[in-house]
Formats: C-alpha cells, sequence, structure tokens
C-alpha cells in the first residue's frame, strides 16, 4: 500500500511540472543565498576572533592578577620566562609567547595618540599566531629602533613605512622618558591593537623600561584543551588565568549577535519555503479536489490520502532542498577559497578590524539545520490543503460533475 | 440483499425552503439483481442511489446490507463499508490520472489490502472481460471514453464487491459504446454474479436492465 501511495505521490508532485519546478527553483535560490550569507557572517565573525586570538591573547592569557586593572610596571609577571618554559614543556599547549606592553603617548611632528608599545619576539609570534601574515605594508623586521605599527593607528598619526614615531611613557624608575622609533611595517592585526599598538622588540623595551628580562606583562597561550584554564589557575593561583571570551566580551557579542542575524534570515527562508509549497500544495489540492472526493466514494480512507499530500510537499520541499543545498555548497565553498571582495568598503571594515575580503565558514550544521527546517515547512504547509481534504464531502464532488 | 424501510431524505435549502428528495421508500434488492432507479431529472434516483452506497445520509428510515443497518453507521465506517462491500460507477469515470489502467484496475483491491499476485492474476481476469486487456499499461488519458468508462467498470467489480452502484454510466458515452458497456455489465453480472444497480433514464440501460424501479417526486411510483 505504501508503494502505490509513494507513487501517488512522486507522480502528483510532478504533475504540474512547471509550476512545482517554480517552487523548487524559488527554494533552492533562497536557500542557495541564506546559506552564502550564514556562511559570511559565521565566516566574519570567526575571522575576528581567529586574528585576536592569533594577534593577542590565544586561547588563554595569563596576567599579573593587579595588571588588568591597574596597567603599571609594578603589576608585572615576574618569574615569566620560567612559567614560558615551563607552558612550554606542556602537551596540551601548543604555542607559548610572551609580551612586555607599556602605554604611553605616541607623537609626530604633526599628530600624537594615547597608544601601548608592545614589545615581541617576532620568530615567537610567527609561531604563535603567523603573524607575518597581518603585514600589509613594508617588511617584517624590528631591529633596535624599528617598529611595527596597527594600520587604524598609522592613519591617526598620518605615519607610513619610514616614518618616525616618538613614543613616550613612564620607566620602572617613575621618569618619563622617550624613545625614538623608526616604522618598518603596518600591520592588521585585531580591532584594540590596530587602533593601539606598536610592536617593538622586547629585550629593546626591556632596556628602555629598565626591567628584568624574565618578566613580562602578558603570557598568550594556544590550546585546545578546555580544562587547561582551570588546570592553570590551580597551579599559578597568584595570576588571573583567562579565556578568550573573558578577554572579549565585545567579539563574544558579535558573535550572538551574528547568530541572531542569520536566525532572523534563515526565519524569512523558512516562511518563503513554506509559503512557497503551501502555495503548490494548496493549488494542487484544489485541481485535484474531485480526485480526492472520489476516491473518499470509493473507500479510500483519509489517513491514506493524508499521507500522499504530506508526501508530495516533502518530495517538492526536499527536492528544493537538495538543489538548494548543491547551490549553496558550491557557492560557500566559491566564496570560502576567493572571497566576497568588500574593497569599496574598506575604512568601515577596517575601523571593525576586519579585512577587506571576507571568507564564508563551511559547516555541516547549515545543512543539516536548513534539511530540518524545510521539512518542518514542508509538513506544516499541508496543513491548510489537508483541512480542505477532511472536510471534503464526496456527495458534493459527485453532484458537481453532473 | 439491500432492505429500505421508510426512507425519508429533505434536502434544506435556506430557512423554510426545504425539499422532499426521498418519500417513505420501501425496497428490496436481491443478490444477483440487474436492476435500474429511473424516473426523470430530479425525481431523487441519484439520492437513493447514494443513500443505498453509504455516501449519503437519510432523515429517517433505516437501510440494511445484508441485515446489518448502515444508515446509523459513523462516517469512518461509512468509508470502509464502501470500500469493502460496494463498487461505483459514475458518470465521469473518475480514474487516477498517474496511474495507469493496470494499477487503476487494482486500486481498491489494493486499499483492501489484497496481494500483489492475486490483485495481478484478478486484474488480468476483469480487463479480458471488459476487453481492455491490450490497454493495460496506458494512462487513462490515452483511452476513449468508452474505454475509460470499462476501465471504471472493471475497478468497481475487480475487488468483487457485494453490490455495484452506477450513475449514469452511459450518460457521457455514444451509442455504440453504451450499448458496449451494457452488455459488458450484463455478462458480469451473469458470469461473476454481482448485484448492480443503476439510476439512469437511458433508454439503453432501460432495455439492458431485469428491473425498473421508477421514482417520482421522490416516491416509487412503479417496481
Amino acid at each position: 500500500m505504501f508503494r502505490l501511495i509513494l507513487k501517488l505521490a512522486w507522480k502528483n508532485a510532478f504533475l504540474r511540472l512547471s509550476r512545482t519546478l517554480l517552487v523548487v527553483i524559488m527554494i533552492a535560490v533562497s536557500m542557495s543565498m541564506m546559506l552564502s550569507i550564514q556562511g559570511i557572517y559565521d565566516g566574519m565573525t570567526s575571522n575576528l576572533i581567529d586574528k585576536t586570538k592569533r594577534s593577542d591573547c590565544g586561547e588563554i592569557s595569563l596576567y599579573n592578577s593587579h595588571y588588568r586593572l591597574n596597567k603599571n610596571l609594578d603589576n608585572v609577571i615576574k618569574d615569566a620566562k620560567g612559567i614560558e618554559a615551563s607552558l612550554n614543556e606542556r602537551p596540551d599547549v601548543q604555542a607559548v609567547v610572551r609580551r612586555l606592553s607599556v602605554d604611553g603617548l605616541s607623537a609626530t611632528a604633526r599628530k600624537s595618540a594615547f597608544s601601548s608599545v608592545v614589545g615581541i619576539e617576532l620568530d615567537d609570534e610567527i609561531a604563535f599566531g603567523r603573524f607575518d601574515q597581518f603585514l600589509v605594508d613594508g617588511k617584517l623586521e624590528l631591529g633596535k629602533r624599528g617598529a611595527l605599527i596597527g594600520k587604524e593607528l598609522a592613519k591617526t598619526l598620518k605615519v607610513h613605512v619610514g616614518s618616525k614615531v616618538i613614543f613616550s611613557t613612564q620607566d620602572s624608575s617613575g621618569e618619563i622618558n622617550a624613545m625614538a622609533l623608526k616604522i618598518r611595517g603596518i600591520m592588521q592585526t585585531s580591532m584594540v591593537l590596530d587602533r593601539s599598538a606598536l610592536y617593538v622588540d622586547r629585550r629593546h623595551l626591556e632596556r628602555f623600561l629598565g626591567v628584568s628580562d624574565t618578566v613580562a606583562t602578558q603570557i598568550a597561550i594556544r590550546t585546545e584543551s578546555s580544562t587547561l584554564q582551570a588546570t592553570l589557575q590551580k597551579a599559578y593561583p597568584q595570576l588571573s588565568v583567562m579565556d578568550f571570551l573573558e578577554l572579549n566580551p565585545m567579539l563574544k557579542q558579535m558573535q550572538d549577535m551574528m547568530h541572531i542575524f542569520n536566525s532572523i534570515t534563515f526565519f524569512i527562508v523558512i516562511l518563503v519555503v513554506f509559503i512557497g509549497i503551501l502555495g503548490v500544495m494548496y493549488v494542487s489540492v484544489l485541481d485535484r479536489i474531485r480526485e480526492f472526493g472520489i476516491m473518499r466514494a470509493v473507500g479510500m480512507e483519509y489517513k491514506y490520502i493524508r499521507r500522499e499530500v504530506l508526501l508530495e510537499a516533502l518530495f517538492v520541499g526536499v527536492v528544493g532542498y537538495v538543489v538548494g543545498a548543491i547551490l549553496g555548497l558550491l557557492s560557500l565553498l566559491y566564496l570560502h577559497h576567493y572571497g566576497l571582495n568588500l574593497s569599496q568598503f574598506s575604512e568601515g571594515l577596517a575601523s571593525f578590524g576586519l579585512d577587506t575580503v571576507l571568507y564564508a565558514d563551511i559547516s555541516p550544521i547549515y545543512f543539516i539545520n536548513t534539511f530540518l527546517a524545510i521539512l518542518s515547512a514542508s509538513l506544516l504547509s499541508v496543513l491548510l490543503p489537508l483541512r480542505k481534504i477532511k472536510h471534503l464531502n464526496p456527495i458534493e464532488v459527485i453532484k458537481a460533475e453532473t | 440483499m439491500i432492505q429500505l424501510t421508510d426512507v425519508q431524505k429533505y434536502f434544506y435549502r435556506g430557512e423554510s425552503r426545504e425539499v422532499h428528495a426521498l418519500k417513505n421508500i420501501n425496497l428490496t434488492i436481491e443478490k444477483g439483481e440487474f436492476s435500474l432507479l429511473n424516473g426523470p431529472s430530479g425525481c431523487g434516483k441519484t439520492t437513493l442511489l447514494n443513500a443505498i452506497g453509504a455516501l449519503d445520509s437519510v432523515d429517517s428510515g433505516k437501510i440494511y446490507l445484508d441485515e446489518k443497518e448502515i444508515t446509523t453507521l459513523s462516517e469512518d465506517e461509512r468509508t470502509l463499508l464502501r470500500l469493502n462491500e460496494m463498487g461505483f460507477v459514475f458518470q465521469s469515470y473518475n480514474l487516477v490520472p498517474v496511474l495507469s489502467v493496470e494499477e487503476n484496475i487494482g486500486f481498491i483491491m489494493k486499499l483492501r489490502g489484497f496481494d500483489d499476485d492475486v490483485i495481478k492474476n484478478r486484474v488480468h481476469e476483469v480487463a479480458e472481460l471488459l476487453e481492455i486487456e491490450n490497454k493495460l499499461q496506458s494512462l487513462p488519458n490515452t483511452l476513449s471514453g468508452g474505454q475509460q468508462q470499462r476501465v471504471a467498470v472493471a475497478r468497481a467489480v475487480a475487488s468483487k464487491p457485494k453490490i455495484i452502484l452506477a450513475d449514469e454510466p452511459t450518460a457521457n458515452l455514444d451509442s455504440k459504446n453504451s450499448i458496449a458497456l451494457m452488455n459488458m455489465m450484463r455478462r458480469l453480472n451473469e458470469e461473476e454474479g454481482v448485484t448492480i444497480l443503476f439510476a439512469s433514464h437511458d433508454e439503453y440501460v432501460i432495455e439492458s436492465v431485469r428491473r425498473i424501479i421508477k421514482l417520482n417526486d421522490g416516491g416509487i411510483v412503479e417496481d
């Protein structure tokens, strides 16, 4: 019996081929667009998160427990070198860097801006987060007086590769000191560092500030372990051991916001699918109302007709889904490899720490969620047509034909 | 056997206007009959046929099919009764357009849960009797009106119902096809023993049947 119902449903679903194809195309196009938008949104967020992790805090960062409230050189991690060495021996740690950072004023002949100088070890940073990939202009080198500058800060100070910047700050003895830096390269990293950071050689900064080479303001860790934070907090109770989300609540909010955008897009597309299938099924049922009436008259139980109509809607939905999934996957693959070039909005994007080319993420969950949603939309869309059939009086149909 | 006692049926049109469609119908149809409900348009023959076929309810009186009262059955029970005990042939052939002739003929047997082999054998047997065995793989829309009506008859008879109710089966057929169809239905009645009750005012039907029940204004005027 099921085979007969299946056959009836399949043949009837494609009986009016042009009408069904129109709905299939509508589902497929809207679904592939939704998948692309979802991929781009997620790609944008994960790009920001990735850049922040690679250029700044990793998955976990260690600070002196007073440092984040009072960023002065009294609140450094005293034995940072030893802690870095022991962390490097842990199997659940992929990479570690220690940085020495100090806030101060950067100035040129015409402009000045509040900024932070971050003392780094270039090789360690490359190993930690492929730091070299953030270079957008100049060369990736530091030397004694060389500096790399965040793109937005460079714009604020109106400097370029080769310009000189004077950085003034308080050293460890409390004296105001200044150092002249020559810009060797311009970096585009995370949103916060882009606006404020000048990167210099860590040893040079240590000497300038008059601090030992064992101290650091931050130790950043790359890891995949979900338990490492708790383990390290136990091992170093005197330090603040913070994970990525604690350090970047704004990014977390942005991620949540993107999920809301995605949900809204998702809802709109599913509504379109629902209305599309409802339209096709309703017209299809009205077209065949006599057929259903006769089926009821000759003794076909309502449950079999219901199954047939449900299967018909499912066929339309599933065929639309398959075509949409193929189109969506192709579109996502393109956007994943070649990206979406938004260079005309580069100013605005850069102010959010975004690249001008946005790359899409691809996740199986997009396809699973869409499938479940289309399945539900298909099933819900036949409720009204089924109601019509349920209340159908075979006599009326038979009378109408004579 | 079908028995009707004091069956009455009204149609309500608005609050005050009512039509007395069936008036005190008392009728018995014996097993194996080949009978006709006859009368002018609007006399109540289709209404009576629908009431016998459990397609429509009555306002009073009782209808029995093999001593089982069918007027008190629920909608679902009536659907099952129609499926298991009755066969219908309508004026428009009402075949399922996406199914082949073979599938259309076996449709009711399939609904009743017969095995595929049994269905296949029976479909071929009936198709041969109705001379449509060479059309089994065709779709209904490729057949002539006469052939489609024969398929509809084959569908009604295939599951061996107790009674076949045929409402104006020749109305859409030309004289040649009407005669052919009536001859075949008579053969079915004689060879398969199926009870067949027509509602028609077609002369070919009148000439073919063995019993004519005449109706006028909702009542039986001659039997």
